[in-house]
């Protein structure tokens, strides 16, 4: 019997899609009780390697051991059996289920039929003890934040028996405290001899948990190192192949007038917010989740209710009812979830970008005028270097960061006066995210205001000129970023938290 | 917690803490006030003879209603249950006088029968994965097509006296005091309620419903889950076209018209959401007697079928909003009752 270091051996795998080789011959192997990060840029073939190695494709070619053992065609179930579970990016579990009949959908305990719910309660309240979760079995999903529904993912995953875990962007919706409780659960369960598949772009969290960093670029394993013989700096050379001399580009520039005021806002949970922003200013926003910011941004944007308060653009009062109102005023939104808010993905990068300007592009009476639509879209492609062989590529198939670059796009071919920015560099790597901080910085240096919303500490103070934080509908900070610190940042998010 | 629950109070908690009870508790406090006020309006609503009707009134829809409810958990819509019941209903009156076979042959094909259109229906949906309402919009008018096909375009002579027991069984006879189309009902119900509730079935029903991906991606069979649901539907809908035979004693072309629309009406009303993923077969048949006594009462009242319709189209559309305001999290009455001591989930 070969007895065998790995738990799973990659080798020589080989994907490809029509039209795209998403692996080209890889090779990949996970130890157990490691805690082995894999990065690499949107379109490393990351995704595809996870989907292999649970079961949801198939390889064109190579080999698949686990355990030593060479495995044929595999299914998810037949992955699960073999101890394999991956935690989606996006949350993969029916809301209108509770905990518990999540974490046995599919595997529920019957008896002549009967589904042994009290049965699957206690087994689930378990494994939720066992890992600090304190969460009772019988809640409904749907009334769960997003951090803990995340808990259940694991949880679900454990009840499984897994042994491999996969985890992908498991940190992108999670506070930094939730963080510090996955990193707790994920250390535990490596002291169990689980091995955990960890991707993310976040890669300044990794060093407190990775043994071991796989690098993937364009389809290809480039190289696996233990953490410790590593650096941030190699990393991202190996994940871009070239170095990235600076990962938060900032420019000076002179502040210019007032232009925007925020008196008394309150709209839903966001309670009396008054701000300033300056032309040539950029503002970011920063707090825990929930805090606000969000709703925040929306209502200055027209797509949330203002109850009370006032908004005055270069000293002019506001009426902002919905976001045409804030259009034509010139305030525009990238909102937090590309996917279902910022675009629409079955549509065409022209016509995402037409649909934004459709009071440009189209005649008195209502007809498109398809030759400045399409002038309209090559200029913003080309202006905000979107990698596409055409306008007319279907949004879907872009990666992350040239998503993300229409998202905002679309708006820039306007001239705007205040530009909104909610996470823009959410799921995005590290190259996409330098080019999103140019087009903020170009923006700024045009004298038009910035306001960003982030959760990434770095981010926010690098690139913010002014700081405000948030912290349960309130503003509790107004800092300036280059004299303020971390820990302050922090303490003004949670000066409200119980 | 008090030391001494008052053991109905403890019972009342756990009944009300089942999800989706909040709705069906409202619309039996709604389904009461009907009740009452058409009796004010007219007496006679309350008489022996109204109420057995009444009765008799509801059950199809209820059945019917039951097997929609399965449907539209699952997020789909199953337009094809009328035109099913009535090709039920023709096939086995078909079988019965043409063919000369016996009523519990006939009866028995003809479900078989249904089953096959309800598994064409649930391939149809889970394997080609063509929307629902296309594909049973399809169903629909083809059942229809095998209902007029079936005795050459007519509708059939009188069934032969010797399925009176048949006939009593279905629709005239009753057993211990109760017509048996409602221990029919009864029955059915509690087997459906059954599998509903208890069983991995009704969860996987639930969970296609609620994440189609999630249940695929945990393991469910998806593509058998989603095949179940419309072969009940179908199985219930040949129940009710074989009352339809029992009752009018011959097969009809247009057995079960509209009968559809008035399951999704019980369905919607009794809290089963539109959006799937939610809703208690029990609501169903509050929803059924809501459509039966607002008909019925109607009727007792005077009113003309118009506006019986009408009653009952803007009855459908306030429960699909109340749905609707419900699920958006909008409105939270939970937030009102729970300030007072009242834990409702769901």
């Amino acid at each position: 019997m070969h007895v065998s270091d790995y738990l799973i051996e990659l080798k020589g795998v080989s994907k490809v899609f029509p039209g795209v080789k998403a692996l080209d011959k890889v090779s990949f192997l996970l130890k157990a009780g490691e805690v082995h990060a894999l990065v690499g840029e949107n379109g490393a073939g990351k995704s595809t390697l996870m989907k292999i190695i649970s079961g949801i494709y198939n390889r064109d070619e190579g080999e698949y051991l686990i355990d030593g053992v060479n495995i044929g065609d595999l299914t998810p179930k037949k992955a699960q059996e073999h101890g394999i579970a991956i935690i989606h990016q996006e949350l993969n579990m029916c809301q209108d289920l509770t905990v518990a009949e999540n974490m046995f959908l599919g595997r529920e305990k019957s008896k002549l039929g009967c589904v042994q719910q009290n049965e699957m309660n206690r087994a689930a309240k378990e494994i939720l003890d066992k890992l600090k979760i304190d969460i009772e079995p019988d809640t409904v999903l749907r009334k769960l934040p997003v951090s803990k529904q995340q808990m259940v993912e694991i949880a679900k995953a454990l009840s499984t028996n897994a042994r491999i875990l996969i985890m992908d962007e498991p940190t992108s919706a999670l506070s930094d405290r939730e963080i510090v409780e996955l990193f707790d659960i994920i250390k535990h369960l490596k002291g169990n001899g689980c091995a955990i598949v960890y991707i993310s772009h976040r890669l300044e969290e990794l060093e407190h948990i990775t043994d071991r960093i796989s690098i993937f670029r364009d389809g290809r394993h480039i190289v696996t190192k233990d953490y410790k013989d590593t650096n941030l700096n190699e990393i991202i050379s190996y994940m871009v192949g070239r170095e990235i001399k600076e990962k938060f580009p900032t420019i000076e520039c002179k502040r210019g007038q007032k232009l925007l005021e925020v008196k008394n806002l309150c709209s839903g949970i966001v309670n009396n917010v008054s701000f300033d922003l300056s032309q040539g200013e950029i503002v970011g926003f920063a707090g825990l989740i929930g805090a606000g910011r969000t709703e925040l941004v929306r209502a200055l944007f027209g797509a949330e209710d203002i109850t009370s308060g006032e908004i005055y653009l270069k000293g002019k009062k506001l009426n902002i009812k919905t976001p045409k109102d804030a259009i034509v005023e010139g305030i525009v939104l990238g909102p937090e979830d590309r996917k279902k808010e910022g675009l629409c993905t079955k549509l065409s990068i022209r016509e995402n970008i037409g649909l934004a300007n459709l009071d440009q592009i189209c005649s008195k009476v209502g007809i498109v005028n398809r030759r400045k639509e399409n002038k309209l879209a090559e200029e913003a492609v080309e202006k905000l270097k979107i990698k596409t062989p055409s306008p007319e590529q279907v949004v879907n198939n872009l990666s992350g960061g040239n998503q993300q670059k229409i998202v905002v796009g679309k708006w820039l071919v306007r001239s705007a006066e205040v530009v909104i920015f909610d996470e823009p560099t959410r799921g995005i790597d590290v190259a996409a995210k330098v080019e999103i901080y140019n087009i903020m910085n170009e923006l700024k240096r045009q004298g038009i205001g910035v306001i960003f919303v982030s959760s990434e500490m770095p981010e926010v103070m690098c690139m913010s000129d002014r700081i405000l934080v948030m912290c349960n509908g309130r503003i509790t900070g107004d800092l300036v970023s280059r004299e303020t610190t971390q820990d302050e940042i922090l303490r003004c998010a949670t000066k409200y938290s119980h | 917690m008090q030391n001494k629950e008052h053991s109905f109070n403890g019972m009342w908690r756990q009944i009300v803490s089942i999800r989706g009870m909040g709705q069906v508790i409202s619309v039996s406090i709604a389904l009461i006030i009907m009740t009452i006020v058409f009796g004010i309006i007219n007496p006679l609503f309350f008489s022996p003879d109204n109420t057995t009707n009444l009765l008799r009134q509801v059950v199809p829809i209820m059945i019917i209603g039951m097997g929609q409810s399965f449907v539209l958990i699952t997020g789909g819509i199953d337009l094809s249950i009328g035109s099913v019941a009535g090709m039920s209903s023709m096939i086995s009156a078909t079988l019965m006088t043409a063919g000369h076979m016996n009523p519990w042959l006939a009866a028995l094909i003809t479900i078989l029968a249904c089953c096959v259109v309800g598994l064409f229906n649930g391939l149809l949906v889970s394997k080609a994965k063509l929307p629902a309402f296309i594909a049973t919009l399809g169903t629909m008018i083809i059942a229809r097509g095998i209902a007029q096909l079936v005795n050459g375009n007519m509708n059939t002579d009188g069934i032969p006296e010797s399925a009176k027991v048949f006939k009593d069984l279905f629709y005239y006879g009753d057993t211990f005091g109760l017509y048996n189309p409602i221990w029919i009902g009864l029955i059915l119900f509690i087997f459906f309620n059954f599998i509903l509730s208890r069983t991995r079935t009704g969860r996987h029903t639930y969970a296609i419903g609620s994440n189609y991906e999630a249940a695929k991606l945990s393991g469910v069979n998806v593509i058998l889950a989603e095949s179940k649901v419309y072969i009940f539907s179908a199985f219930l809908a040949g129940i009710v076209g074989l009352m339809l035979t029992a009752q009018s004693g011959m097969g009809t072309m247009s057995a079960g018209n509209m009968y559809e629309l008035n399951a999704v009406a019980a369905s919607v009303i009794g809290g089963v959401s539109t959006m799937g993923g939610q809703g208690l077969l029990f609501g169903t048949v509050i929803g059924s007697f809501i459509w039966g006594v607002l008909n019925n009462g109607l009727q007792f009242a005077g009113a003309p079928l118009a506006l019986r319709n009408l009653v009952i189209g803007v009855v459908v559309i306030i429960s699909v909003l109340i749905d609707r305001v419900a699920r958006s999290g909008k409105f939270d009455f939970r937030k009102v009752l729970k300030s007072k001591g009242v834990n409702i989930s769901s």
